[in-house]
This record gives structure tokens, C-alpha cells and sequence, in this order.
């Protein structure tokens, strides 16, 4: 279903893109006819399908790293305690910086490789993933936790684990929205500088103002980034299953 | 065994008046003790002062002989990633036997369910599940904050009279309830809070009938609700209502 609606979405575009080209009489150098369009995602598929496969890789590493920083962060800034209060304090001041501006340095660093995609794809999902876990890991479920404070039981294991529970849809929504973060941020890191991957690809397109081959990467982009979210919900919705069977 | 509230004074907020001026109370001896009172009024908020969970503003808490105070109430629930019967089975403090935790079981009427997930029970199923993990723990004060309020009558009486008999003589059971029926009927003495004054300065004590038999004792039915009378216009009576 997801897949469809984004078929229809970008279906649409190109029709409204094709629809400006006659309408206002644009040339075929600034609006490529939807056959040579059409022709690039048929019969040039390999050019566009598999770096954007491989942008799908690192940004499946990418938000995997995410959300285990995201949760080990979250945990550790959860109580009341003086570190706990600087971490959340650092977390929501780094947020506030664009991913975009801190990337130069992550080339400046670590080049233009693998390293530095997965980095900024991490980077990107991670503070959304970090605000939200955090909320999560520290608002007390009281009508659960309740019992195992007065008999003291609760420990730090039992509290996660009933809070995670507790707001398990909640977590779902967060990890498949952020999947299409790390997305977005291993395209930025390609576009950027890396040598791989479709938003090389795009760079490359954009250099040539070949419009036909971004429009082509944007299909296989929506394509990926639908597969992987629908992955991340399906697994949401077998792990909601298991544990409520 | 004795715990004694001191002049207790306690308000939510700075800006508003307290809730309990100067309050006092005082339980010297294990048995079935009720709070009374209509919604609102605070009984909730004394049973927690009481438990330790929130800190008068004014006065003490003061408790002599006793160590461990549990308040467990309606709405808790059990984790939802494992059964009944295995949370259960974990939840048996170290000095209660698995036998004690089959007991309960078996007498609160949950051996049907132990197999099942928590949020799939009835509401008076979840109250008699949270309750149950309750009653095998080590205690010396338990405060039951309208923990059978979804439970049916006959049954709810059932769990009162298995709770004041096998507790009632080394405990202080405390129980809160909109019930004025069983809370005459089952306690040693009712703990009344009136309705209507803005600040609560004195509880109402009204002995009750320590679950005597109505039907075996002559003349304990009119006892009985001569007792729910009182209770039921200490209640009430800064609302100058007649009952």
C-alpha cells in the first residue's frame, strides 16, 4: 500500500512536471520528454537501482547505529541525577545544530569513504530518535511500576523494559519515521562529497543539468526508502505480536 | 505495631490551602481498618502520606514496630510481556511460600487466568490479579486503595473476610472503600473524612463491627446499620445533610 501511494505521488509529479514543459513551452534540455525519462528507469535501471541500494545499506547501518547511541544516551540521561541532567541539557543544545554545517568537518576528518556517509546518516536520525527515547525512557509508568518501587524490585532493566513495553507503538512510529532520516542523510553525505551511492549519482546529474537521470534517481530513492520503512513497520508489528501473544 | 499521623498538614500546591490542617490519626493494634468518604475528598492522598509516598508539609508520620507499609490500588497493572501466573510467580516475596501464592490463587478465583496475558482479563480479575501479588509480600501495613472497586459483591466479600482472618491478627490492613456496607461490616474502626470543608482538620472515628456475624449475633443487623447511619452522616455533615 505505502509503495502504491508513493507510485501515485510520483506519477503525479511527473505528469504536473510534463504538464509545465508544454504548458508554459519549455525545451526538451530543460524539461526532458517523459519517454527519455521513462526510458532512463527501464533501460538504464542498473545505473540508478543499485547505488541507491547501496545508499540503502548505509543508511540501514546508519539508523541501526542511531538508535542503539540513541538508546544507550537516553538511558543514561533518564534520572535526576547531575549527569543525567548535563546529558540531556548537551543532547538538546547539539540538536540544534544543522547536520549540514557539522558535515564539512566529518569530511575534513574522516574523507570521503564509507565512514563519513555513516556517520552523517547516524548523525541525522539519531537526534530525533534521541529526543524521543529520551521521553520515553524517563516519564514513569506509574500503575506498572508502582508495585516493584514499593516491594523494590525496580531496577534499571525492569524500569526500561516496562517502559518500552509500555509505549512499544509509540517506539515503532518514532524507528520508522527516523528510517527515513537516515535515508535523507546518506543522500546528503553522497551529495556532499562521498564518491558512492545515489546522491553521488544526483551530483553528478546535477552537474550535467541532466534532469531525466535526477528524476530517475528520485524513483528508485522513494523506492528504496518505502521498502525499508515498510521492512522497519513489519518488524514492528511481528515484535507488538510476539509479545502480546 | 502502631502507626500515628502528627499534626499532619498537606496542600498540592503553595497557592492553595492545605487539603489536611493539624491532622491526626492514630492505629495501635493489627486488625481491618477503614477510611470513609466521598470522592475527593483526600482519602488517596492521606493513604499516601501514610505509606511514605508523599511528605507532609507539616507534622510526622510515625510509625512504631512497623517496616514495611505497601499501598496498592485499582488502577495498577501487571506487566503486559508475561503472564499472570509467571509474574506472580516472581512477584512472591522471599518469606511467603508458593504455597501461599497457590492459596491466593486458587481463592481469589484466578486459576483460570493464570495463563493469560494481564490486559486480557476483566476489570475484576486485573483488581483481584494486583491484589494477590500483594498479599504474598512481606508486610506489616497494607493499604488497599479501593483495590476491589470493579470486583462483584459476593466476591468482594469472599477476598474481605480471607484477607481480615489470615492478616488481621499481626497487620495493620487498611482499606479505603466507597462501599459504607463492608467498610462497617469488616472494620475494627472507620477513619471517616468529611466532605465540604475546603480543609480537613479531624478525621471522624466510628467504631465499626470487626466482621461479627449479622446473621449469628441478635440484633447486629440494626448495629450494622445504625453504624452505616453514622458513617454515612460524618460523611457528610458539613454538607448539613440529613441522611
Amino acid at each position: 500500500m505505502r509503495l502504491l501511494q508513493f507510485l501515485v505521488i510520483f506519477f503525479t509529479f511527473i505528469l504536473f512536471l510534463e504538464g509545465v514543459k508544454y504548458g508554459v513551452g519549455f525545451s526538451d534540455y530543460l524539461i526532458p520528454p517523459f519517454f527519455e525519462i521513462y526510458g532512463l528507469i527501464i533501460h538504464k535501471w542498473k545505473d540508478f537501482f543499485i547505488p541507491s541500494l547501496n545508499t540503502l545499506l548505509v543508511a540501514m547501518a546508519g539508523h541501526l547505529l542511531a538508535i542503539l547511541l540513541a538508546a544507550i544516551v537516553a538511558f543514561f540521561a533518564r534520572g535526576g541525577s547531575m549527569l543525567s541532567n548535563l546529558v540531556r541539557t548537551a543532547a538538546y543544545n547539539l540538536q540544534a545544530y544543522p547536520v549540514v554545517a557539522i558535515a564539512p568537518l566529518v569530511f575534513i576528518f574522516l574523507g570521503d569513504g564509507l565512514a563519513s556517509r555513516l556517520l552523517i546518516a547516524t548523525i541525522i536520525c539519531y537526534f530525533p530518535l534521541l529526543l524521543n527515547l529520551l521521553g520515553i525512557f524517563s516519564e514513569p509508568v506509574e500503575d506498572v511500576e508502582h508495585f516493584f518501587r514499593q516491594t523494590g524490585r525496580l531496577d534499571s532493566r525492569t524500569e526500561i523494559t516496562i517502559r518500552i513495553f509500555e509505549n512499544l507503538d509509540k517506539m515503532i512510529t518514532v524507528i520508522g519515521g527516523s528510517s527515513t532520516l537516515a535515508m535523507v542523510g546518506t543522500i546528503v553525505a553522497e551529495f556532499l562529497a562521498a564518491t558512492m551511492g545515489i546522491g553521488y549519482v544526483i551530483r553528478k546529474a546535477l552537474y550535467q543539468n541532466n534532469l531525466a537521470a535526477i528524476v530517475a534517481c528520485l524513483l528508485y530513492i522513494g523506492l528504496c526508502s518505502s521498502l525499508y520503512l515498510i521492512g522497519v513497520e513489519l518488524l514492528g508489528k511481528f515484535i507488538k505480536k510476539r509479545l502480546m501473544a | 505495631m502502631e502507626i500515628s499521623a502528627k499534626d499532619i498538614s498537606f496542600g498540592y500546591e503553595e497557592t492553595q490551602p492545605y487539603l489536611f490542617n493539624d491532622l491526626c490519626l492514630k492505629i495501635s493494634s493489627p486488625g481491618f481498618y477503614s477510611l470513609f468518604g466521598f470522592s475527593g475528598c483526600g482519602k488517596s492522598t492521606l493513604a499516601r502520606l501514610l505509606a511514605g509516598l508523599l511528605k507532609p508539609q507539616k507534622g510526622f508520620v510515625i510509625k512504631k514496630g512497623i517496616t514495611n507499609v505497601l499501598l496498592c490500588y485499582n488502577t495498577e497493572r501487571l506487566p503486559g510481556w508475561v503472564s499472570v501466573g509467571e509474574h506472580l510467580d516472581r512477584a512472591v516475596s522471599p518469606k511467603s511460600s508458593k504455597k501461599d501464592l497457590r492459596y491466593f490463587i486458587s481463592e481469589l478465583g484466578l486459576s483460570s487466568v493464570v495463563d493469560q496475558k494481564f490486559f486480557r482479563l476483566s476489570m475484576g480479575q486485573k483488581n483481584r490479579a494486583n491484589l494477590a501479588r500483594y498479599l504474598v509480600q512481606d508486610f506489616d501495613m497494607l493499604i488497599c486503595d479501593e483495590v476491589l472497586a470493579n470486583v462483584d459483591e459476593p466476591s468482594r466479600n469472599h477476598i474481605l473476610s480471607l484477607i481480615k482472618y489470615r492478616f488481621g491478627h499481626h497487620a495493620i490492613l487498611f482499606y479505603i472503600s466507597h462501599n459504607v456496607e463492608e467498610v462497617c461490616f469488616f472494620s475494627k474502626k472507620i477513619f471517616v473524612i468529611p466532605t465540604g470543608k475546603e480543609t480537613v482538620e479531624d478525621l471522624i472515628e466510628i467504631d465499626g463491627l470487626d466482621g461479627r456475624d449479622k446473621k449469628k449475633e441478635k440484633g447486629r443487623q440494626e448495629i450494622l446499620h445504625e453504624t452505616i447511619l453514622k458513617v454515612l452522616k460524618a460523611a457528610s455533615y458539613a454538607y448539613g445533610q440529613e441522611i
